[in-house]
């Protein structure tokens, strides 16, 4: 009889839990992490992934690594590495981007229950883990890929953006979301230009709170420790869980040993969250206008949510009476949390419109996408705890009923399709297939809030198939978005569209008018969410071409090679927006 | 025995290309006094081909008009367009016209050097970090560095090389200055000028530049970040210069570049592109960081107001127009300006259009003494037309024409005077 040797699934790899500066007992922290086990080529090169090692400020192109696995086995050859090995070999920092890239694609299909594109053509995302000598790391939708920059130290060291977990996690987040919303990266309001730095923090800095190894190690910082949780014999006193000591030892615990040389290049986004006090005031404050200030609001929101859901986890661990907990339960549940409100952020992507996204719309898809596969949320009230953290940073959820009041959950109302004719179209057909959409789509353009002078075009249509906890079935639905553009002159706003052309934008200014609508089919391929930005909707779009004028990107020039690389050079020096003040 | 009053003002706006030059000619009622002359920035980056003069025959130009006799210079800021003509044969002549007073904003002042820890010497310090990091890009660009071309794209570099050209430091102009005058005055914003003895009867405000105590949005840099940001980019672009591997022990492929792996010839060039996208971003960031030392000056002679902004930018205006304390009362010094020098050379944010809505004096021709602008500038030198950041900005110039008394000094390129002039009954 023979075997047969099955090939395994996932492999681990070791990378760096957060940056180099994070240690415990003086080594760098490290953790070993599962990523799909694919024939990689040199480089590495797999699938989805295409690590180029080419320096473009010393003209170095270091020779690709060839991973051994002639044998057929998929060892990690970083097992356990010392610091010689993850600051000065160039092999190491080649696995690190691939796996922490991996990672982080792998989070986000397995919240989606679907393969997930990259925003740009083709399937390998290029990663240059030393493409310059600079503080700035950067996702570059024109040139395929993720650049990570390098710098000297204060302390004569070099430092290593493709070592930072949550530096390669952000830029990675940019990469996916502008896959699954292209138009997010596109000029239209403060919110959304804040939405893609914020939203990518948020995914960064769970992903590094979802491993254990991290938690762990910030809840074993030694005793003595006046704002760590003090951790001996592996317990710790129940007593000081509350949220200002989770507040305090975990969140800020990490943003302090984060390196700082660091935070020129990923802001601050951890140490300002933490450290933002709940108000209401922040959105309409001209200061946070600025995209990665506003972001922050929305890293806020969540991180304060997480520190409200893991407080009333741990108020469940262990017995009533009982004074100390396990810290390895509380590491869990920690890493547990996080992980959950990771998958729900990205889950509620798809609950977004296609295009203007702002907070309140965010809000909205994260309650409802989250309903829908877990609607019983009263064990911990996740959706509960956010939607209270949202408006404690003024924050409420978009979701309107007819009349135009809120919805009283939050969430998006279900949609009505009594009077739809499904027999112009093929179910099968309709889960995959953007010409049958966009059939539908054209039949029933009213209600779907479209505009029939509009040129409308089915960007994606997307099958998902998701487990939903409760009850163990499958949730299935399918999600597409539907883009609408008109272009027009600004004379022709008030007479044609009743919006208010912008104080000083000449009558012959072209301009064009976006909007869109994602529908959300359930299992029976029935229309169950359409959540849409009407072009019709004339104050709204009002107020996106006054920001649109405002800010000046009516100006020619704008690139996308350079977006965020600009925004995070501005991060870095705190740039004043000047636009108005432009000729 | 009372104070001579001025009678007229004379400008000259000197054909320099791109740069400026200007002398400013007070006349008096006092015959013993006589006129008195100020020279306000001389430099430039790219002189006119025709007709063809150098900075020397400008500064004998000068020494003739004066008589041989200088009263003031103001140097408005360290950039290479509006110093260089302090050095060289130029500078020599500049110096023996004995100018009593050298006015340059307090970035200047050398006492910051020395003293690391005085208000303001993080951000001098920082400045000369930019022009080092200004020199290993312009180097980059000229292929100087680590012996290989730099492929970055024509337009890049040519920006590069320009503002990088531009950002150098000029030590030889810098200490003619500081050593010229009778004394050397170090100011900012709501301080006196220094001006004053020579020109009595004129009223000089400083508008600008704030000091960082007063204004810490000129450092281009978040407080909480001092200066840890030139720290860096002055370090990585030291690493740069000198093209030292990152991981000397490493297996790579040499300069030659031959038989490169095919699976990485498509993202290599790319990344070549971005380092000089990445590399023009941070030499705009401290040209413009440096612009904003400029000295802005509001001379009040008379019933007229002259200004003079060098190369200020938002940040800089900011603080006068939007935040000092007696804001109010510098925008209503503002509204009669009737002689406005255009802040660098037109750029599209150097005119803020918040200063543009005080002036009350500009409107259509048939306005009866309406105000003057003066442009000094060379069109194609610097920004791109389809980038909108074309060098005069064509949407300021169209302004300008249309509401003002418009003067350029491309004007003056098919010969005549090597300046434009204007007189003022004061």
């Amino acid at each position: 009889m023979t075997t047969t040797v099955r090939t395994p699934r996932t492999r681990p790899l070791t990378i760096v839990a957060q940056d180099p500066a994070v240690k415990v007992n003086n080594r760098i922290l490290t953790a070993q992490v599962m990523v799909p086990a694919e024939s990689l080529a040199r480089g590495p090169r797999g699938t989805r992934v295409h690590v180029v090692d080419y320096d473009a400020s010393t003209g170095a192109l270091y020779e690709p690594f060839e991973y051994p696995h002639a044998d057929g086995s998929f060892s990690d050859p970083f097992k356990r590495p010392n610091k010689r090995t993850i600051l000065e070999d160039p092999r190491f920092h080649a696995q690190n981007v691939y796996a922490i890239v991996m990672r982080i694609l792998g989070r986000f299909e397995f919240a989606l229950g679907r393969r997930v594109s990259w925003g740009i053509p083709g399937h390998q995302l290029k990663i240059a883990p030393h493409a310059i000598a600079d503080a700035n790391a950067f996702y570059s939708r024109d040139d395929e890929c993720l650049a990570f920059g390098y710098f000297p130290g204060s302390n004569g060291g070099t430092v290593f953006t493709c070592l930072s977990h949550d530096v390669i996690a952000h830029e990675t987040c940019h990469a996916l979301v502008d896959g699954l919303r292209k138009h997010f990266m596109a000029p239209s309001s403060p919110d959304q230009a804040a939405f893609h730095e914020g939203f990518s923090d948020i995914v960064a800095l769970l992903s590094v709170f979802a491993m254990p190894e991290v938690v762990t190690a910030l809840l074993d910082r030694p005793a003595g420790d006046k704002d760590g949780l003090q951790a001996e014999n592996g317990l710790i006193d129940k007593r000081s869980v509350s949220m200002e000591a989770l507040r305090t030892s975990v969140l800020l615990g990490l943003a302090e040993q984060m390196g700082q040389e660091m935070a020129s290049v990923r802001g601050d986004a951890l140490r300002q969250s933490v450290q933002l006090t709940p108000s209401v005031r922040y959105l309409k404050e001209s200061r946070y206008m600025e995209p990665h200030l506003r972001g922050e609001i929305l890293v806020a929101a969540v991180m304060n949510a997480f520190l409200r859901v893991l407080n009333q986890r741990l108020k469940g661990l262990g017995g009533k009476k009982d004074r100390f907990l396990n810290r390895d339960r509380v590491a869990e549940e920690a890493a547990d949390c996080a992980d959950y409100l990771l998958t729900m952020a990205v889950r509620a992507l798809d609950y977004c419109p296609p295009i203007h996204i702002d907070f309140p719309d965010f809000l909205s898809a994260l309650l409802t996408a989250d309903h829908e596969i877990r609607p019983d949320d009263s064990r911990y009230s996740y959706r509960s705890h956010l939607r209270q953290s949202f408006a404690d940073y003024g924050i409420e959820p978009g979701a309107k009923l007819a009349d135009g009041t809120p919805t009283p959950d939050g969430q998006w109302t279900r949609f009505d399709d009594a009077d739809f004719n499904y027999d112009c179209v093929h179910f099968e057909s309709l889960t995959r297939d953007v010409d049958e959409m966009a059939r539908l789509v054209w039949e029933h353009r009213d209600r779907l809030h479209l505009f029939d002078r509009a040129f409308t075009e089915v960007v994606s249509v997307r099958p998902c198939h998701r487990i939903a906890p409760d009850d163990g079935f499958p949730l299935r639905e399918t999600v597409a978005e539907c883009r609408q553009h008109v272009t027009v002159r600004a004379s022709e706003l008030k007479s044609k569209f009743d919006i208010e052309p912008p104080v000083g934008m000449p009558p012959n200014q072209v301009l064009a008018l976006q909007g869109g609508t994602t529908l959300i089919l359930d299992e029976f391929g029935r229309v169950k969410f359409a959540v849409y930005n009407s072009i019709l909707t004339s104050a709204q779009q009002s107020r996106h071409l006054d920001y649109l004028w405002k800010y000046g990107y009516f100006e020619k020039g704008a690139s996308l090679r350079q977006q965020f690389s600009r925004t995070h050079l501005r991060r870095s020096l705190g740039e004043v927006r000047d636009i108005e003040e432009r000729w | 025995m009372s104070d001579p009053i001025p009678t007229r003002t004379t400008i000259r706006a000197y054909q320099v290309g791109f740069g400026d030059c200007f002398l400013m000619t007070v006349h008096y009622d006092d015959s013993a006094g006589g006129d008195r002359h100020v020279l306000i920035d001389f430099g430039t980056t790219a002189l006119p081909k025709r007709p063809r003069r150098s900075t020397k025959h400008i500064a004998e130009h000068i020494a003739e008009t004066v008589d041989n006799k200088l009263h003031a210079v103001v140097a408005t800021h360290r950039h290479k367009d509006h110093i260089s003509g302090f050095s060289g044969s130029a500078g020599e002549i500049i110096r023996s016209l004995n100018p009593d007073v050298v006015v340059q904003p307090w970035t200047e002042d050398p006492a910051l050097e020395a003293d690391a820890s005085a208000p303001g010497a993080t951000f001098v310090a920082d400045l000369a970090r930019m022009q080092t990091i200004a020199g290993h890009a312009r180097d980059q660009v000229r292929g100087r560095a680590n012996g290989r071309e730099r492929r970055f794209g024509k337009s890049v570099r040519e920006e590069i090389d320009f503002i990088g050209d531009d950002n150098l430091s000029n030590r030889e102009a810098v200490e003619n200055l500081a050593s010229m005058g009778g004394h050397n005055v170090y100011t900012h914003y709501g301080e006196p000028s220094g001006l004053e003895s020579v020109l009595p009867g004129v009223a000089i405000h400083v508008l600008g530049p704030p000091t960082v105590e007063q204004y810490n949005a000129i450092t281009r840099q978040r407080s909480e970040d001092t200066d840890e940001f030139w720290h860096f980019q002055e370090r990585a672009s030291l690493r740069e210069h000198r093209g030292r591997p990152l991981f000397p022990k490493a297996k790579t492929w040499g300069k030659a570049r031959v038989d490169l792996p095919l699976e990485t010839r498509w993202l290599m060039p790319r990344l070549d592109r971005i380092r000089g996208e990445q590399l023009l971003q941070i030499v705009r960031v401290l040209d413009r960081a440096l612009n904003n030392t400029s000295l802005i000056l509001l001379f009040e002679i008379g019933r007229r107001k002259f200004l003079f902004s060098g190369d200020a930018q938002i940040e800089n205006w900011e603080y006068c127009l939007k935040h000092a304390p007696d804001k109010a009362d510098k925008r209503k010094l503002l509204e009669q300006v009737d002689y406005y020098k255009v802040g660098h050379h037109g750029s599209l944010n150097a005119t803020p259009k918040t200063l543009w809505g005080l002036f009350k004096n500009r409107g259509d021709e048939s306005m009866e003494d309406r105000m003057t602008s003066s442009l000094s500038t060379m069109g194609g030198k610097h920004g791109q037309p389809h980038r909108g950041t074309e060098v005069p900005r064509t949407k300021l110039t169209d302004a300008l024409k249309a509401e003002t008394n418009y003067q350029s000094t491309q004007s003056l390129l098919s010969g005549g005077a090597p300046f434009n002039e204007r007189t003022y009954d004061v």
